[in-house]
């Protein structure tokens, strides 16, 4: 799932300065799994906003609400009741949440609430680790399911670098080397040999080197998408 | 294609090579590099020249390149991934190869985090195979993209690095053979020290059919110093010192001498396994070394001299020009505009030649060699100091509101062993006492009755059974016992011996006949998790503190290996307000603290004697190192167990004191401390430096212990060097509170893994209690009888913080200490 992690507090507040009235919206989509921006972190987070306005003596009336998506337009509908009746909006969704309202609603001064940090899963309760880089070529088929792009500091293809020490990375010691770990796997499945090929460079545009991606799937849209 | 390199005809030739390296300035003076040069013309085949080393900015690899060819030594290019991309790359080869350069090192790179710009964006398109097989397609004349090379194609010597000493080990030697596969031909490795491992990793490269295919240059590097060696063992990944490098250091009268010696004796070795063609000498930052290593291992002089196509020319003259020396052109340039930089170049080199001016620029290039290297150590610190104050800034500014949300996800894990503690304290109450817990002097024996009832199941002991057995209200026979006792002490102060710690009463029955009608999995919950173990003191008397595994005295869950260890606290000055009931026991020795030693050791049986530096606090007598100095020497020499040596919690002082009484106490080994975040930096250097263990000093908080942890142990310390001390509260005085954040500091470490907390506590407890008014009140109807009043608080204090997890106390009254170990014993019946 896509984690984010709630901005800080006095960058919110700096955004809404000038506003006695907003809303804070919430998703509850990945973000609110992963305790960022679900009704609970709405909440939270409206609470704090009227909690230092009024303690700076600038009351505002924040007014909560969650949606379902934000990252589909007809989620984004119920906005329209809200758009006219507050004068910013503060939205705990993902990126792609806060880009859609931009958008879909020009005249909607929308802030995020929440850095967008990585895909990642959730390992134990508090934790979320990256797992993938969303690359756009995935490439674990050959190193044992486990992805060097996003878990190589220095996205080797052909690793381990000489950095990998007792099984640690050497750029962040609490993190195992992938590197070391594919070649454990492969070993053991004696596969050893699919890394004895050299890695061809990697092409980087369907990571986001080529401009935007859009993926389209014709059978799908209504009338061919006109 | 060019005609080979000089390196790679001397390879070919079957020569044993020498290389060594060059790291160009963090300025655009080109002297720096030239000088290098001129210190390393005639004893190496050809030098190096690093690409940002370290991923900090400096003098490009090429145009130091071309600059050290106009010296007449030919260089080896470094390439690395980190800053360009595959466009970049290519676009810098073929300029490489129009100058001239002809060798080629590919490299991954080093990660821009351990550079001077960790924000910068790291490119990393290729990596150093991927790097490899790219220029071997630009030699045979096509782009990385298959395009063809129209006209001259450049030509490059390619080598590669490799480490033999990163793990996976044995996945080593087959990445060397990805890369000969990619179109290495010669290899540069890692540093070695650890010659053994290498041999290995040579064989294995044998065994691959490697040695044939490609030429293997052994990494040299001669410690300059002992920090060096200990910097690298510690500091750098992937570099292996052994202890006997480090060894010959340390007894080294000359260290840079026994620098150079170690290189040499490493290339005497490794000359002789098969396959090592030559040597690549890193003298970092220290490059006069090298002529000297070059001549004392036997490869003086070298065989050749490298010839240039030149790097740059004036059109008109090319023709003349071409295969002349660098300097003969120079000199004919001399009339156009390129030559102006060339002028004064020969100006400049004519007063070098002069040998004062020489040895001063010598000197000077050391001084400044020597002030980068501490810069570098510095920069370390001040990294791992920044990384601190990120992470706390996180903490308490970015975080601190969103905390309601993960708090119930950090509790869960913390709360878990308590359902356990419970039922087993409630079992453990219901043996008839509670009604004593009124009398204060009674408090501890609450607790022994319980312990003592198995005793009682080990028919032998009988006579005990009818003692209590007899009474069956317990109060009058309790308080019989510990009257009479104290009563006589009273009178007689001068013999402090008076005071008798009883044993316990009461019958103990054993945990599982108390639980056997509860099922197991509701009070039993084992540990993940286990308490390192540190080791204090050298020799027979040395003293094992943690090796936890389980919450202490909970002996049915996991194992106390060394038990609660005690130590009796002395001071360096004459204590002005150690109350009556404590001074008495030590006061014919307050002048002369080896003898308080002696007599903590051979009168009350002390297993270890904590030395309390307080008279050099600047805030009370400000004594000098000096001072500590002399008083740890003879007390050292005094007694043979194990010391602590406390300094006077003031960071700036205690960097200073305990500097000087490492080196006393360095070999017979002891604790010192306290280390605090604002001195870590140089405390755990010190501590690395004697190798002793270390008190980690952090105001009574779960997060403050463990950065400060992580602190030290970023520096190098490793965690089973560490003792915290959570600073603790007196009974009275926050106990309650020390033993809430002690306790969930073990829980962490013991079922949360959280490793950065599996290390031993160490308590000052004698320190905290006696300084407290109750403890030095005198006798009254009140406050009862002084002296078992201030023994039954630091007893007290001293119980429950074991109970917590405490695993060596800091006490001051031999009787409190004689009480806490007759509680222990009995918390240890099972």
């Amino acid at each position: 799932m896509i984690i984010a992690e709630r901005r800080p507090i006095p960058e919110i507040l700096a955004n809404i300065e000038n506003y006695e009235k907003v809303l804070v919206l919430g998703c509850r989509g990945c973000v609110a799994v992963c305790s960022a921006g679900g009704d609970r972190e709405v909440a939270i987070m409206a609470e704090a906003i009227r909690l230092a306005r009024s303690l700076q003596g600038k009351p505002i009336e924040v007014l909560e609400a969650t949606f379902i998506r934000q990252c589909d337009p007809e989620y984004l509908e119920p906005l329209k009741g809200f758009k006219d009746e507050v004068e910013a909006v503060v939205s705990l969704a993902c990126g792609v949440g806060v880009n859609l309202i931009a958008d879909l609603y020009p005249d909607v001064r929308v802030y995020p609430g929440v850095d967008t940090t990585f895909y990642g899963a959730n390992l134990a309760l508090g934790e979320w680790v990256e797992k993938c880089r969303g690359c756009g070529d995935c490439i674990i088929d050959k190193t044992g399911g486990l992805c060097p792009i996003a878990r190589c500091a220095k996205n080797l293809l052909n690793g381990p670098c000489g950095g990998s020490q007792e099984g640690r990375c050497e750029v962040r010691k609490d993190m195992p080397c992938i590197w070391h770990e594919i070649v454990e796997r492969l070993k053991a499945r004696g596969e050893l040999e699919r890394l004895m090929e050299i890695w061809e460079p990697k092409d980087w545009r369907p990571a986001g080197g080529d401009g935007l991606r859009v993926r389209i799937r014709e059978d799908l849209r209504l009338n061919g998408g006109k | 294609m060019e005609g080979k390199s000089h390196l790679e005809s001397l390879l070919e030739a079957g020569k044993f090579v020498v290389t060594a390296e060059i790291g160009p300035p963090r300025n655009a003076d080109p002297e720096v590099i030239k000088k290098k040069a001129k210190i390393l013309k005639g004893y190496v085949d050809a030098v190096n020249i690093t690409d940002c080393q370290t991923a900090v900015v400096r003098v490009s690899s090429m145009a130091s390149a071309v600059l050290i060819m106009s010296e007449g030594l030919e260089p080896v290019m470094q390439m690395t991934c980190r800053d360009r991309n595959r466009i970049g790359i290519q676009a810098d080869l073929l300029g490489a190869s129009t100058l001239g350069i002809k060798n080629l090192l590919c490299l991954t790179g080093d990660h821009p985090k351990f550079g001077n710009h960790p924000e910068a964006k790291p490119v990393f398109d290729l990596d150093s195979v991927q790097l490899l097989r790219l220029v071997k397609g630009l030699n045979e004349g096509r782009f990385e993209n298959g395009e063809e090379i129209k006209g001259k194609r450049p030509y490059f010597f390619l080598g590669a690095a490799e480490n033999p000493f990163a793990e996976p080990f044995d996945f080593r030697p087959y990445r060397l053979a990805k890369k000969v596969n990619a179109g290495a031909r010669f290899i540069q490795t890692q540093i070695i020290y650890n010659v053994e491992k290498f041999r290995k990793f040579m064989e294995k490269c044998k065994e691959l059919g490697l040695l044939e295919r490609v030429y293997i240059l052994a990494g040299i590097t001669p410690p300059k110093s002992l920090a060096m060696a200990k910097y690298m063992k510690y500091h750098v990944p992937g570099l292996e010192v052994p202890d006997e490098v480090i060894k010959r250091l340390e007894d080294a009268k000359d260290k840079k001498e026994e620098g150079i010696q170690i290189a040499v004796d490493i290339i005497q070795q490794v000359r002789e396994i098969p396959g090592v063609c030559g040597v690549h000498i890193m003298a970092i930052e220290w490059e006069e070394a090298v002529p000297e290593i070059v001549k004392r291992a036997g490869l003086y002089p070298r065989d050749g001299v490298p010839e240039f196509t030149p790097p740059f020319v004036v059109e008109k003259v090319v023709e003349k020009v071409v295969e002349k020396p660098v300097e003969v052109i120079v000199e004919k340039i001399v009339e156009k505009p390129v030559e102006v930089i060339v002028e004064k170049v020969i100006e400049k080199e004519v007063p070098l030649e002069g040998e004062m001016a020489d040895e001063k620029i010598f000197t000077l290039i050391e001084i400044l060699s020597d002030l980068k290297a501490s810069l570098k150590n510095i920069k370390a610190g001040m990294e791992s100091l920044e990384e601190g104050i990120a992470r706390l800034e996180e903490e308490f500014l970015k975080k601190k509101e969103a905390r309601p949300v993960i708090k119930e996800v950090v509790r869960k894990p913390e709360e878990k062993p308590k359902p356990e503690v419970k039922p087993e304290v409630k079992i453990e109450e219901k043996p008839e006492v509670k009604v004593e817990v009124k009398v204060e002097e009674i408090k501890p024996k609450e607790e022994l009755k319980i312990e003592e009832k198995p005793v009682v199941e080990e028919k032998p002991i009988i006579e005990e059974k009818p003692e209590v057995k007899a009474v069956p209200e317990e109060k009058p026979e309790e308080k019989l016992e510990v009257k009479p006792e104290i009563k006589p002490e009273v009178k007689i102060e001068a013999k402090p011996e008076a005071i008798k710690i009883g044993g316990l009463k009461g019958i103990y029955r054993p945990l599982s006949e108390r639980a056997k009608n509860i099922p197991q999995d509701l009070y039993l919950e084992k540990a993940t998790g286990e308490i390192k173990e540190v080791v204090i003191g050298k020799g027979d008397k040395v003293i094992k503190v943690g090796g936890v595994s389980g919450l202490n005295f909970h002996f049915f869950e996991g194992e106390m290996r060394n038990g609660v260890k005690f130590a009796l606290e002395i001071l360096d000055v004459k204590p002005e307000d150690w109350p009556e009931s404590l001074a008495k026991y030590y006061s014919d020795v307050f002048h002369d603290p080896a003898l308080w030693a002696k007599k903590c050791v051979e009168e009350y049986g002390a297993e270890a004697v904590c030395l309390y530096l307080v008279g050099t606090d600047p805030n009370f007598l400000n004594l000098p190192p000096d001072h500590a100095k002399k008083i740890t020497e003879a007390v050292a020499k005094a007694v043979d167990v194990p010391l602590i040596i406390w300094g006077s919690g003031n960071a700036e002082k205690d960097v200073e004191v305990l500097r000087e009484v490492a080196d006393i106490v360095g070999e017979r080994g002891a604790v010192i401390g306290p280390i605090v975040e604002a001195n870590h930096r140089t405390l755990a250097a010190v501590a690395m430096g004697y190798n002793l263990p270390v008190i980690a000093s952090s105001p009574i908080d779960v997060n403050l212990a463990k950065q400060l942890n992580i602190l030290l142990e970023n520096m190098g310390l490793s965690l089973d060097k560490i003792l915290m001390d959570p600073s603790i509260g007196a009974l009275g005085y926050g106990l309650e509170y020390t033993y809430s954040v002690m306790e969930r500091i073990r829980l962490a470490a013991l079922f949360a893994q959280d490793t950065k907390l599996q290390v031993p506590f160490i308590c000052s407890i004698g320190k905290e209690v006696w300084k407290t008014k109750e403890a030095g009140l005198p006798t009254d109807d009140l406050m009862g009888e002084a002296e078992s009043r201030g023994i039954l608080m630091e007893a007290l204090t001293g119980v429950t913080l074991a109970l917590a997890g405490g695993d060596l106390l800091i006490m001051r009254h031999p009787k409190a200490v004689e009480l806490c170990k007759e509680l222990f014993k009995g918390l240890s019946l099972s």
